[in-house]
């Protein structure tokens, strides 16, 4: 029996990039089309992999000695983030050339809403779908999976269906044989628990569980379960977001570093660095942290990391580097291989009000914040840690990665005239051309 | 009537290097007095022709019609530079028109000498246009990229180096094109 008696009530489109950074370096490289290719050289595990490594056997997050032995000819190369955000700003772009309500949800997926657009456009919801696909795929050079439906929940169930390259099309009326095939825990935003719980309740599928009534949800789950019950049903609970980003829950920053360190001094000055990344950031959208944690990865991915609060919000990473200075002891561990540091600013508020506190620090944190107004505008001209603490220097001052490892994205390396090692211009390359 | 007082003060200016004086515009358009002389003068201010300076002597403006100097910016006018400018295009608009398919590469190897394209340049490529006959294209040939002009004889296409020295291609399958080249960059 159908969930839904009217097509598209709404109509949403869910549109994925088909491995999205691996199809972008196959994309300016046409040598390497139909091969094994990974990314994330730079962080020594596999950050995304094409189809062919994935028939080999290769997996997101698997360490890249691993790969190399079960799939000996794989291509292995360094994460381009400059090349992926490019193409990313396009990928939205191309889709709100049909329609202004596209919500940017991640790097290589966006949401848009395309209801009541079959007369202006001239265009079925099925011959948009198709055209804004058709389009992607040839002005990107790779392909794009796509979902259409009448809620978020369901696009999400369409993009998946049939990848790489698919567009699936769930009206209304047919969601009951798209959800009869999908299982429970498959479904976006139900969770290993509540999908062990369905289980137990003898709901497989995800029909089972839309085919149920209010009642038996509303008096067993929870609300965002209720929410996701109505999506799968054909009612739009989810709405499209359009804004762009403008602020934050919260802003983290982590790194890898290899060779994998011993030494205090410098495990410490890439959290520095990573600090004081993390709040350019805090400063570009005009917000100040309160709450602060802060970690480290050991070689044996053990993680150990402390939180302290601030008696002040702030956005100086001074300020926020003496505390983790303070605690950096209880967990860093002598005679441990360290990998990795990051931290996490939260209970973000906007920056303007700075209150009088008794002993006047507002006067010299004025100050401070003057000086890292230019120290932003220095980055702005020459790059990013153009000018930075004493305490990052190591970070800063050593290359990320050492050894033979080719980490840094050749298009650092292969610059125009006038372009620099920090500046280039903000145009895909697709490489050399004879 | 207007445009023959202008063509004989024009004839003056460029005859004596200087604009004439009022007594000189009276005998010079053959007025019968320097009231009807300041008339006109004030007909030809409105039209922009001339302007007076404080002591009320004749300045030339726009003798030769029209046509602005940019940057001629007049006192108590509105600058016309905005308004001017809003016909104008920045480098990037010129350069490129589908932002969202442009692409560029850079060129090795001197098979487009003849065409300009020299070694090292930076090609400009749109991926959202279909190459025609003619077109400078960047084709996938044994899994390479290369840059050649495009040509069809009969039904079949090929691709033509702009350099002698270098063999025509003649896909043995089906032909590649992966983009068209718009524009040519080189930064000295």
């Amino acid at each position: 029996m159908p969930l839904n008696l009217h097509s598209f009530p709404n109509a949403i489109l869910h549109i994925d990039g088909d491995c999205f950074f691996a199809s972008c370096e196959v994309a300016r490289r046409p040598e390497l089309r139909g091969k094994a290719v990974v990314t994330g050289l730079e962080r020594g595990i596999v950050s995304s992999l094409t189809y062919e490594a994935k028939a080999r056997g290769v997996k997101r997050a698997m360490s890249l000695q691993e790969v190399k032995r079960i799939c000996p000819d794989v291509v292995l190369l360094p994460s381009d983030y400059e090349a992926y955000s490019l193409y990313s700003m396009r990928m939205f772009n191309i889709v709100r050339r049909f329609t202004p309500d596209v919500e940017e949800y991640s790097i290589d997926e966006c949401f848009a809403d395309i209801s009541g657009l079959q007369r202006p456009l001239n265009m079925s919801y099925e011959k948009i779908a198709q055209k804004i696909k058709e389009t992607l795929d040839s002005e990107l050079g790779f392909t794009f999976s796509v979902g259409l439906a009448p809620t978020k929940v369901l696009a999400k169930v369409g993009s998946k269906w049939n990848k790489p390259s698919g567009l699936t099309i769930i009206p209304g009326r047919d969601i009951h044989l798209f959800l009869s095939k999908l299982e429970v825990d498959k479904i976006w935003g139900i969770g290993p628990q509540t999908s062990a719980y369905l289980n137990k309740c003898g709901i497989r599928t995800a029909l089972d569980f839309a085919e149920k009534d209010f009642e038996w949800v509303r008096s067993r789950l929870t609300k965002p379960h209720h929410e996701i019950w109505e999506e799968l049903r054909g009612n739009m609970v989810y709405k499209i977001d359009p804004n762009k980003k403008s602020s934050y829950q919260s802003i983290s920053k982590t790194k890898t570093f290899t060779p994998p360190s011993k030494e205090r001094e410098y495990v410490f000055s890439q959290l520095s660095k990573n600090t004081e990344s993390a709040c350019i950031k805090l400063r570009r959208y005009n917000l100040a942290t309160k709450k602060i944690f802060f970690f480290l990865k050991t070689q044996d991915f053990l993680f150990k990391g402390f939180e302290f609060k601030l008696m002040r919000a702030t956005d100086n990473p001074i300020e926020i580097i003496k505390m983790i200075d303070k605690y950096f002891a209880s967990v860093f561990l002598e005679d441990r291989l360290f990998r990795a540091t990051g931290i996490v600013l939260m209970d973000l508020a906007e920056n303007n009000c700075r209150q009088a506190d008794l002993f006047n620090e507002v006067v010299t944190a004025e100050k401070i914040s003057k000086i890292f107004g230019s120290v932003d505008g220095m980055a702005k001209r020459y790059g990013k840690h153009t000018l930075f603490l004493g305490s990052s220097f190591s970070a800063i001052n050593k290359s990320q990665h050492a050894g033979d490892r080719k980490t840094v994205a050749d298009r650092k390396e292969n610059l125009f005239k006038g372009e620099t090692y920090r500046k280039r211009l903000a145009i895909p390359f697709l490489g050399g051309v004879s | 009537m207007l445009e023959k007082y202008k063509k004989q003060i024009v004839r003056f200016y460029q005859k004596n290097r200087r604009m004439p004086n009022y007594a000189e515009v009276m005998s010079l358009l053959e007025f019968k007095s320097k009231n009807a002389v300041f008339k006109l003068i004030n007909k030809l201010k409105e039209d922009n022709f001339l302007t007076k300076d404080e002591k009320g002597k004749l300045i030339p403006l726009h003798l030769y019609g029209e046509l602005r100097v940019l940057g001629q910016v007049e006192a108590g006018f509105p600058s016309p530079a905005e308004e001017e400018l809003a016909d104008t295009m920045s480098m990037d608009e010129y350069l490129i028109k589908n932002k969202e398919a442009t692409y560029m590469l850079k060129v090795s190897g001197e098979s487009m000498k003849d065409a300009g394209i020299m070694p090292g340049d930076m090609v400009l490529v749109d991926r959202s246009i279909t190459a025609s006959d003619g077109d400078i294209v960047i084709a996938e040939i044994d899994n390479q990229w290369t840059i050649k002009y495009l040509r069809k004889k009969g039904k079949e296409f090929y691709l033509e180096p702009a350099n002698k020295k270098f063999p025509i291609i003649y896909p043995k399958e089906e032909l590649k094109i992966a983009a068209v080249v718009k524009a040519v960059v080189r930064k000295y």
